[in-house]
């Protein structure tokens, strides 16, 4: 006897509990815009600008030390994280803005050195710097990739299930509009940085939802066509607990992956494999709960083309 | 002293990072390459084979034989150490011995 996740013949009513996953999700999604509103995301170098600094020392020291150590270079706001495993006394130093950003490693090595003297010599291994326009001009561009990648998704798969209805684009594209949201907001929450990586994830994030979104949808088309007498809400619970099994096996396996780069990935890949974990459940959820639900409440009333099947 | 070498990135200045390290059969020079500019500064190690060099050498002596083989080499080593010490947190080394005697 075959091992079975999900039995083949499972009917759970998911469209039946539409009204309450879609206001969850509006509170979730209105939170989510406070937060990116009013507190915002924790951006990296490489959206802030400024430098951030890899020193290691020869023996233990603090972040307190560091900041009290560089205190005469006037880095302005210095940030200092501890990095690496214990042991290893790596410490990251971020700043925004500094007068004179020339030989500032050599600067800094020079100003610790002095300060700690020869018993615990510091090592600048690692000094990067974006410029604050660079870092402006990264932020927008990048604001531009998810708007940009989110309408032309919907568009896309509004005229490819044009010949159906037209409510598949705008269900995919507030499915999508959701997914960013509710990764934005858990990255506000996290405190995690939100650098290039994290964009990419985050595009890899709309990508994986789409993904999911179509699989539902083109099961919606399949059995849209096969039963035409039945009620569209009736469809549509049919199409999810179909591809249920396959949506559980697919996305479990991508989360069991990313659990993993999550605990062990380390601190540079943390935010990634946060974003990519959190899409993934969000994305997964969004197709069945608001893609589902957006298409039903836009048929309301009307027929699905090709077929005599009504909106509940 | 630092050597100044031209990349496709702009002029890198190479310079050691730290004195010279001793094992039985090698030598490793901790090389620092930092942009003119300040902008951008990664270290790397470069372990070499002790039949390659003099007993004791200076490290500007290995620096400047090492000076045109980083530049032909630049954007793979650059991308290998940044990649070590940001992921790895550990330092990328580079060998040279008789089998990828490199520029010695």
């Amino acid at each position: 006897m075959s091992l079975q996740l999900i039995p083949p013949d499972i009917d759970v009513d998911f469209v039946g509990k539409r009204y309450f996953f879609v206001a969850l999700s509006t509170l979730i999604n209105l939170a989510a815009i406070f937060l990116l509103a009013f507190v915002g995301l924790n951006y990296g170098v490489d959206f802030a600008g400024g430098s951030v600094v890899q020193i290691r020392f020869d023996k233990p020291t603090t972040g307190d030390q560091i900041r009290h150590a560089l205190a005469s270079l006037q880095l302005g706001e210095i940030t200092v994280q501890d990095f690496g495993a214990k042991g290893q006394n790596q410490f990251l130093v971020r700043f925004e803005k500094v007068k004179s950003i020339g030989s500032v490693g050599t600067r800094i090595e020079g100003a610790l050195n002095e300060n700690y003297g020869s018993s615990n010599q510091a090592h600048v291994l690692r000094v990067e710097t974006v410029g604050a326009k660079v870092g402006h001009d990264l932020r927008v561009d990048g604001f531009l990739a998810v708007a940009v990648a989110t309408i032309f998704m919907g568009t896309y798969i509004a005229w490819q299930f044009a010949r159906v209805s037209w409510s598949f684009g705008a269900g995919a594209v507030i499915a999508l509009i959701h997914d960013v949201l509710v990764v934005s907001g858990a990255l506000v929450l996290s405190r995690l940085e939100f650098d290039l990586t994290t964009l990419a994830a985050l595009l890899t994030v709309i990508g994986y939802s789409v993904h999911d979104t179509i699989i539902v949808s083109d099961r919606i088309r399949e059995d849209a066509a096969k039963r035409r007498r039945e009620p569209l809400e009736s469809i549509m619970n049919r199409a999810i607990n179909e591809t249920l099994s396959r949506t559980i096996l697919t996305s479990g396996t991508a989360l069991t992956v990313l659990a993993a780069l999550l605990a062990l990935g380390g601190p540079i890949l943390r935010p990634a494999a946060f974003t990519l974990f959190i899409g993934i459940i969000t994305g997964t959820y969004s197709s069945i709960y608001i893609a589902a639900p957006v298409v039903l409440f836009w048929e309301r009333g009307h027929r699905i083309k090709g077929t005599a099947a009504r909106a509940a | 002293m630092a050597v100044e070498i031209v990349t496709g990135r702009g002029a890198y200045r190479l310079s050691a990072a730290a004195p010279i390290e001793y094992a039985d059969t090698s030598l490793i020079l901790t090389l620092a390459m930092e942009r003119a500019d300040g902008i951008e500064r990664v270290v790397t190690r470069c372990r070499i084979a002790r039949e390659l060099v003099p007993d004791v050498p200076e490290p500007e002596e290995i620096i400047a034989r090492l000076k045109d083989w980083i530049a032909r080499e630049f954007e793979t080593t650059r991308e290998a150490a940044l990649r070590s010490i940001r992921s790895e947190r550990r330092l990328h080394e580079i060998t040279f011995d008789q089998v990828n005697p490199g520029p010695f």
